[in-house]
């Protein structure tokens, strides 16, 4: 059984359809990406999954539990799938300790003292722990991103979904995200990652998931897509992308 | 003459004592506006549907209206309904209800700064609405009001005299008596002026101590 199994889903806004019938596994373990052209419904799909939007039909399921219901307990259900947004979305009136500590205070309950020791230890295991007493505001792209990341593992999801996590870094910035994601996923954190870098797709998944008019249009390896695949579209994205 | 008999001193003691009641009648306006603006821009924000027209209209209105004119209404006006207010409170009701219309915009604004982002972000972590306010709107949306609050209670500090009016023997009503028995005006006045910039750049004082110690390092608003 797939850790999250999504199943015909739909999501309508007004009389637009932004998600028409997707259907996806993650498993654990998995790093799984997502591709497509702006607008094709990548990040809709990752609200969709964690309830910061809802579905208009069709059924998500975590852990074999349908979480599409309306009397699911969806702050419960959140705490289990970490978010690591584009723009980071550090708190900026907090230091980097803190970001990391206040859901574990404020949601898991934990004593100060027990949540700072937890932080320490995943800003020490993202190498921000030089960075702890900085504010949002004094840290670089990368390092906001990192955060943003010990933020989301300190939680001790089942899973980690990253919202175009490159997409406001430069290159040099967005290789150390790659990496830090290819370590993460040989500790077995399971990932679910939308964007449309190619070289960042490349660095962390041998497969993607090709998604275009809210439809998964392909699922196979980026070389596969950009040379062979039937769909004269997809091999223009993907080749275009690749040449770019 | 009687003049030349009221002493520096006793001057100064008599200015002294209006200033106790001048600093009462704007820390009870600015505790009141503070309390009004704050709880009015919380209701707003956490959209509690039924209040906003009521909030919308309080601050329309008590903005719009002088504040001698409502704390003529609130003191001289009221008791012939039978509601008789003591004038500290007639003060609350007047200039404290007008500082808290002018707050609960600043509030407003303030809030507008807080980055969507950090809301959603805290919201994906499973934070109820309430928590997102308490610990991500709250705490920045006071440190950006900041500006804006100083000078509303600035503002309460120059509407204070109108206390006099209902009774308050504030500074400026002791500067009339002793202007009227010492025939010294300018002197008198100068010094109430003195005064009032003097609290003026205590509290300017005071807010740079604040905006020091929860100044955001390395925050840049757009």
């Amino acid at each position: 059984m797939a850790l999250i199994e999504v199943r015909k889903l739909v999501k309508k806004f007004g009389e637009q359809t932004v998600l028409n019938g997707i259907n996806l596994d993650v498993s654990e373990g998995d790093m799984k990406v997502v591709m497509g052209p702006s607008g094709c419904g990548k990040s809709t799909l990752l609200r969709c999954l964690n309830r910061l939007e809802d579905s208009t039909s069709g059924s998500i399921y975590f852990r074999g539990e349908e979480i599409t219901r309306p009397d699911v307990d969806v702050r419960a259900l959140r705490q289990h799938i970490g978010f690591v947004f584009q723009q980071f979305a550090l708190y900026r009136h907090l230091n980097v300790l803190d970001n990391v500590t206040l859901g574990l205070i404020k949601l898991k309950g934990m004593s100060r003292a027990e949540a700072k020791r937890k932080a320490l230890f995943e800003l020490a295991r993202l190498d921000m722990l030089s960075s702890a007493d900085k504010f949002p505001g004094q840290l670089s792209g990368g390092q906001k991103q990192r955060v943003a990341l010990a933020r989301a593992l300190a939680m001790d999801p089942a899973v980690v979904l990253f919202d175009e996590p490159t997409s406001a870094l430069d290159p040099v910035m967005s290789r150390e995200v790659a990496e830090l994601m290819n370590r993460l996923h040989q500790e077995k954190v399971t990932m679910l990652c939308v964007t449309h870098d190619l070289q960042l797709a490349r660095q962390i998944s041998d497969k993607v998931v090709f998604l275009d008019k809210g439809v998964v249009c392909a699922e196979d390896s980026i070389d596969q897509l950009s040379r062979h695949h039937p769909d004269q579209k997809i091999r223009a994205f993907f080749g275009q992308e690749s040449n770019s | 003459m009687q003049s030349s008999q009221v002493s520096f001193i006793e001057i100064v003691a008599q200015l002294g004592q209006g200033l106790i009641y001048t600093l009462l009648v704007t820390l009870v306006c600015s505790a009141t506006g503070m309390l009004v603006g704050l709880v009015t821009a919380c209701m707003r924000r956490l959209g509690v549907a039924w209040i906003q027209p009521l909030i919308s209209a309080y601050t329309y209105i008590f903005r719009g209206v002088p504040v001698l004119v409502l704390l003529f209404i609130v003191y001289f006006g009221l008791p012939s309904i039978g509601i008789k207010v003591p004038p500290l409170l007639a003060m609350a009701l007047s200039l404290g209800l007008i500082s808290g219309a002018y707050l609960s915009e600043v509030f407003r604004g303030a809030l507008s700064s807080v980055d969507s982002a950090e809301i959603i972000a805290a919201e994906a972590m499973g934070m109820t609405r309430l928590q997102v306010f308490r610990f991500i709107e709250l705490p920045q949306m006071l440190r950006f009001a900041l500006p804006g609050m100083v000078n509303e209670f600035t503002t309460v500090l120059k509407y204070s005299p109108f206390a006099y009016t209902v009774g308050i023997p504030e500074i400026t009503k002791q500067a009339m008596t002793l202007s009227a028995t010492t025939l010294r005006g300018v002197e008198i006045y100068l010094a109430v002026g003195v005064l009032y910039f003097s609290i003026f750049r205590i509290l300017l004082w005071a807010v740079q101590l604040i905006e020091l110690r929860y100044r955001i390092p390395g925050l840049v608003l757009k």
